[in-house]
């Protein structure tokens, strides 16, 4: 699927003009459209999941999970309570979307969350995965033609600039995911229209003493597990880092054996790793090696887990390498955390330890990163904020 | 008990015997290598913390040499230290040389075998820099004692840091006139520099006249695909595609190895242009997940055992991607990381902590 700059100008025109018929519909009906649309396009990837697994490189039962938790988090209750968030104010006339291909389902929240505030969407697909964004536009149509003319898929080559300008001239803001030079590089030709930046981002997950003692170790191993085994470890909210208290009691190295042999080891069962690429087998040849010069690494079928120090920090290829880093504290973590900066997008935290964890964002003067509980990090609320915003930012007028 | 004494002379042993014509046993070359290892494992404590997987001794990473020095010997005996290209200490791998015997002995045996297997000398044009320039270049030094060892002259058209094309030029026509055949050897982008400069031109090397091109381009010109590049030289210099070959070295090892087409052209044989892998060294692409040999001519990424990297490790894992083809490796070249890497990359460039 390949468009050319008239067809993208022909739906971004198209588009714009369904955005009055959109918001002439109550919130209370959109909200009705798009959680029926979710439950369709569960439906349809429950049965899709081999054709997804292709397109995505993720296994069946990953896009299957994938698929369940996120329209699942599309809810009515849920996008009246975010739409009460953000009321009182008039939405943009249309959003144009720049997806990456990395998180396939990472569309969703992008387009739901604009059809729930009235504003109509195009979306440029990632030319390596254009599949699941279509089946959303699908899925909206089948449901009322009023919304699925609210939103279009178009795809075209990353850098013919001519389908890029017909993509984002009628625009009142972009939004686009994907590396920080596809950002920069995209920013520098909008002039004046807004931009919505989801650039690269790392996520790490922090454990306090109490999440190895007070709190079942079997709940903090199977949390941080899917955390970390969730879309492969793909995305800017997979954990890379998993900070560990250490205490007499509880050694880093007797919780990653735990955490291979008690959760990444059995989810490689329920939920299997994609195939590997090549490219990131070599990154990941490289890394296991340093990890096991450097430090202790406890290797599966196909996961890994290192322990090193805080500092340097050796990021890992994804696709389930992971690091734990023993601190004697938040203290240690957060400090060690800071020289991320914005790049921190999420930081997973045992239930004891979160309260803390949300203060020490709060308080820092160089994260910007939200906190939630282990377990959850790969499965954002609808509400939940996005690269330091609230999850509706750009979507209103100014 | 092997000592550093016993396993070099079991090394210049092995290279010895190829180089007066006897056949190598593939299974004396394993064992020294798995002895090698097990020497090396004792005197590298970065080495020695790898495990074993499989039947083969531990390969240690490529990046491991940009982080740590990886010496069985204190730094105060080094007698050379060779570094990659790169801005950065941390993008640069560092091999230290306690003494270069065995790297000289393979480089010689291996590229007289290769290279010149029908000349005792020829005349040489280098597109690189003098070793005095790049004294920390492997390449920079192989190609100076190519000149030693296979020189009847040599110029280098390359100084200070650009293409002296002018002098290039010269040379080239100086040995068209002169009916003798040059040997011209040098990076690739030094060819691709050589190709954007020199415009219109095209010369009639006499027969027998090769070129050698190594390494990649790693910024410092534009990218050329290797079968266009191929091509376009063959036609620039007059110079028959199998007499171009290219030359696969790292400065993590030191041992080369080259494309068999002008050897087997010399020969009056005919194969798909593979590398030549020699047989003191094993090159083997693996499974990524498993680091176990992956069958027939799958890709995998590139294990290369040189038994020459007598006092650094001899095993290594590199990042290129390659496949077995026939008797020979073909490199698939490095493996592009960044794509699928999701959201990672750039925070790792952003962040300097590599």
């Amino acid at each position: 699927m390949s468009d050319d700059a008239s067809a993208v100008g022909a739906r971004a025109a198209a588009v714009l003009d369904a955005g009055g018929v959109l918001r002439a519909a109550t919130l209370e009906e959109r909200a009705d459209w798009l959680a029926e649309a979710a439950l369709t396009l569960e439906r349809e990837a429950h049965h899709g999941s081999k054709t997804l697994s292709e397109a995505t490189g993720l296994s069946a039962p990953m896009v299957e999970w994938a698929a369940r938790t996120t329209l699942g988090t599309i809810r009515k209750d849920a996008m009246l309570a975010l739409a009460q968030e953000a009321r009182g104010r008039s939405p943009i006339a249309m959003l144009s979307v720049v997806l990456a291909a990395n998180v396939f389902t990472a569309s969703v929240r992008g387009i739901v969350v604009p059809l729930l505030l009235g504003v109509p969407v195009l979306v440029k697909a990632s030319s390596r995965e254009a599949l699941f964004p279509v089946m959303l536009r699908d899925a909206l149509r089948r449901i009322d033609s009023r919304l699925g003319a609210s939103m279009d898929v178009v795809a075209f080559g990353g850098g013919d600039l001519e389908c890029e300008a017909a993509l984002v001239t009628l625009a009142e803001a972009v939004s686009v995911y994907g590396s920080d030079e596809t950002v920069e590089a995209i920013a520098a030709r909008l002039g004046d229209i807004p931009l919505v930046a989801h650039g690269h981002g790392v996520s790490v997950a922090y454990c306090g003493a109490d999440a190895l003692a007070k709190v079942p170790i079997g709940d903090t191993i199977a949390d941080l597990s899917l955390d970390i085994c969730a879309y492969d470890q793909r995305g800017c909210l997979s954990p890379q880092l998993v900070y560990i208290e250490e205490t007499t009691q509880s050694s880093a190295e007797h919780f990653a054996r735990r955490l291979a042999d008690e959760g990444l080891g059995p989810m490689s069962k329920t939920l299997p790793r994609g195939p590997l690429p090549l490219s990131i087998g070599a990154a990941q040849a490289q890394w296991r090696g340093i990890a096991e010069v450097e430090g202790t690494l406890i290797r599966g079928h196909d996961y890994a887990v290192a322990i090193r120090p805080p500092q340097p920090i050796r990021w890992s290829p994804g696709f389930r390498n992971v690091t734990l880093v023993p601190v004697r504290g938040l203290d240690e973590a957060v400090r060690a955390m800071e020289p991320i900066g914005t790049n921190l997008k999420c930081v997973g935290a045992d239930s004891v330890s979160l309260p803390e964890v949300q203060a020490r964002l709060a308080a820092s003067p160089v994260l910007s990163a939200y906190a939630c509980t282990t377990g959850t990090m790969q499965t954002p609320s609808l509400n939940a904020p996005a690269d330091g915003h609230p999850i509706w930012h750009g979507l209103f007028q100014t | 008990m092997s000592t550093r004494a016993t396993l070099r002379g079991r090394i210049e042993r092995l290279i010895s015997s190829f180089e007066a014509g006897e056949r190598v046993e593939a299974a004396a070359r394993d064992q020294l290598i798995e002895d090698l290892a097990a020497w090396q494992a004792t005197r590298i404590s970065e080495y020695g913390r790898l495990q074993r997987h499989g039947a083969w001794p531990p390969a240690l990473p490529t990046d491991v040499f940009r982080f740590r020095r990886i010496a069985a010997h204190p730094e105060v005996e080094d007698r050379r230290v060779f570094r990659s290209s790169g801005t950065t200490s941390s993008e640069r791998s560092v091999h230290a040389y306690r003494d270069l015997g065995l790297y000289d002995f393979a480089a010689r045996v291996a590229a007289r075998h290769m290279l010149f297997p029908d000349v005792e000398r020829m005349r040489l044009v280098i597109l690189a820099p003098r070793e005095d320039e790049a004294p920390d270049s492997s390449l920079e030094y192989m190609l100076a004692r190519f000149a030693q060892w296979f020189g009847t002259e040599c110029t280098w058209v390359w100084r200070h840091g650009a293409l002296d094309l002018e002098l290039l030029t010269e040379q080239l026509r100086s040995a068209e006139a002169s009916e003798e055949p040059v040997a011209v050897l040098g990076t690739s982008f030094a060819f691709v520099h050589a190709e954007d400069g020199l415009g219109r031109q095209q010369f009639e090397l006499q027969p027998g006249s090769r070129l050698m091109q190594t390494g990649g381009y790693k910024g410092r010109s534009r990218e050329v695909d290797p079968e266009a590049l191929l091509t376009a030289i063959s036609t620039r210099y007059g110079v028959a595609a199998p007499w171009i070959i290219n030359e696969f070295g790292a400065t993590e090892l030191s041992s080369q190895m080259y494309d068999t087409t002008l050897r087997e052209a010399i020969d009056g044989s005919v194969g798909p242009r593979r590398l030549w892998v020699p047989p003191w060294m094993r090159a083997t692409p693996v499974d990524p997940d498993t680091l176990q040999p992956v069958k027939g001519e799958a890709i995998g990424i590139l294990r290369i055992d040189d038994t020459a990297n007598l006092d650094s490790v001899c095993c290594i894992q590199t990042s290129d991607l390659a496949k077995r083809l026939d008797d020979g490796i073909v490199v698939l070249g490095r493996a592009p990381g960044a794509t699928p890497r999701g959201c990672s990359l750039a925070a790792d460039q952003a962040l300097g902590a590599r």
